[in-house]
């Protein structure tokens, strides 16, 4: 039982570092996207950040689905 | 120049001085709380449960607790406000009770987890629990500062259905008073000030409210943005407000509350559906140009794609606002992990400087954050009705054509 309830916490502990690692991942490429194709088109700014913006909210959005998951998996096993 | 420069960097410190100073009396309030919880378990152990005051700060409550005062002996004295309960019992129909005591005192009801559950009789010593299928019992914890902790036996003959004012009712009410009282007096001054510049309140939210016609509306309603602006900035300055009160001491964060969240993206989606054209019901029921196992295929994919959309929209709300509080809350716990509830005062003092940095970054960023999922949720609305309403029509031919 209490073996179970660490794996639990063991498992939200990895889910919660793969989270990262994805959304990491997922903001790094969005931004360095974007602040690539200001540099090559700097009237676009505008465009390309309120995009860039949507997309980081989506990409959180994900990452937060796993961090939630990852909170029940805790309060779950006590 | 100089002057010019240090002017500029004044301006540029002000808001980070009073996020400072924000931040520094909503800590004031939290340490109140943990110093509060960590006089709960007295004895030789002084650890402070930090995990379950981060739940209890995002959670709903029937009490709004403000701080707590220590007295002399060890005690504190709560200062909270009690709201009502208002309670729909199967049997015996509405009731109401001033606050917690008073519904205690009644014997019929037990708190659990800021649940109401009827229940018959006192609580069950240790030695008679066994005697009881574990389902027929509950652990009464009495709520935030109450005491009527113990094991009850479960009435199974009733149902209460809880529609009392909480916490989050109260807030919701107080910033749907707001906005009223706000948008009122901005209406106000565009039809006594017509054609002239804005002035006060009506140029600081001008920008806004533009902003929410012309780049969320227009682009994503196809020509019928008038029909649903009323909505879309509803939901804007609602969430907006609340999230920025949310982050103001005293006030409680009501977009954190999955219920709260749930709710504004019901009514988005009662409103994408009702608005809905004959090809978007043809599209979810019927794929075009597609052959036709792969509509069957569709279907189940299509119905549960009518349902995600409110979902994303509920859990991106709720899991940002409230990993947010979370986060605040867990830098500033770290001094009581560390510090192990005041026995160890150099822990305490060595991870205090960093806490308040990185919590004054993770505020700030939820000023920002508060803003973007207002922005996001109210964009993602108007482009969820604007695909219901579009008519894909002439779509098809070119749709099936790109299938041959």
């Amino acid at each position: 039982m209490l073996l179970e309830a660490a794996f639990g916490v063991m498992g939200a502990g990895i889910g919660a570092g793969l989270v990262a690692i994805g959304a990491g991942l997922g903001i790094g490429q969005l931004a360095g996207k974007a602040v690539e194709s200001m540099a090559r088109q700097p009237e676009a700014s505008g465009d390309i950040r309120g995009a860039m913006i949507l997309t980081a909210a989506f990409i959180e959005g994900v990452a937060l689905f796993g961090e939630v998951v990852c909170l029940l998996a805790v309060l779950g096993g006590k | 120049m100089l002057t010019e420069y240090i002017e500029s960097r004044i301006k540029f410190l002000k808001p980070v001085g009073i996020s400072l100073i924000i931040f520094l009396i909503s800590s004031l309030f939290n340490f109140s709380s943990l110093q509060a919880s960590s006089e709960g378990n007295q004895g030789e152990s002084k650890k402070v449960d930090v995990a379950a005051l981060m739940i209890h700060h995002v959670t709903d409550t029937h009490d709004w607790h403000f701080l707590d005062i220590p007295g002399g002996d060890g005690h504190y004295t709560s200062v909270a406000i009690h709201l009502p309960w208002i309670l729909y019992n199967t049997q015996t129909g509405l009731e109401y009770y001033g606050n917690t005591e008073d519904l205690l005192s009644t014997g019929k009801y037990v708190v659990s987890h800021e649940h109401v559950i009827p229940v018959k009789g006192i609580a069950i010593p240790d030695s008679l629990q066994a005697s009881f299928p574990a389902e027929s019992l509950v652990h009464a914890d009495g709520g935030h500062g109450h005491s009527d902790a113990g094991v009850f036996e479960k009435d199974g003959t009733t149902t209460v259905l809880d529609f009392s004012i909480t916490k989050t009712v109260l807030q919701i009410m107080i910033v749907g008073l707001m906005l009223i009282l706000v948008f009122t007096s901005v209406a106000k001054s565009y039809r006594t000030r017509t054609g002239q510049a804005p002035k006060g309140l009506q140029s600081l939210l001008e920008p806004v409210i533009l902003f929410v016609r012309d780049d969320i509306a227009k682009p994503n309603l196809q020509g019928k943005h008038d029909k649903f602006l009323p909505y879309l900035l509803t939901l804007f300055f609602f969430i907006w407000f609340s999230n920025i009160l949310g982050l103001t001491p005293l006030n409680s964060n009501i977009a954190g509350n999955v219920s709260v969240s749930v709710a504004l993206a019901i009514l988005t989606f009662l409103i994408t559906t009702l608005n809905a054209s004959k090809s978007y019901w043809g599209h979810i029921f019927w794929f075009p140009g597609v052959p036709l196992p792969v509509k069957f295929l569709m279907l189940p994919v299509e119905i549960v794609g009518m349902f995600t959309k409110p979902f994303a929209l509920t859990v991106r709300l709720f899991a940002n606002i409230a990993a947010g509080h979370l986060m605040v809350l867990a830098l500033i716990g770290l001094i009581f992990i560390l510090g192990e509830g005041g026995t160890n005062v150099a822990g305490g003092l060595g991870i205090a400087p960093l806490t308040i940095a990185f919590g004054l970054f993770i505020f700030c960023l939820e000023v920002l954050v508060a803003a973007v999922q207002a922005y996001v949720f109210t964009l993602l609305t108007a482009v969820f009705i604007g695909q219901a309403m579009e008519d894909h029509s002439h779509d098809h031919a070119e749709g099936a054509h790109a299938h041959h």
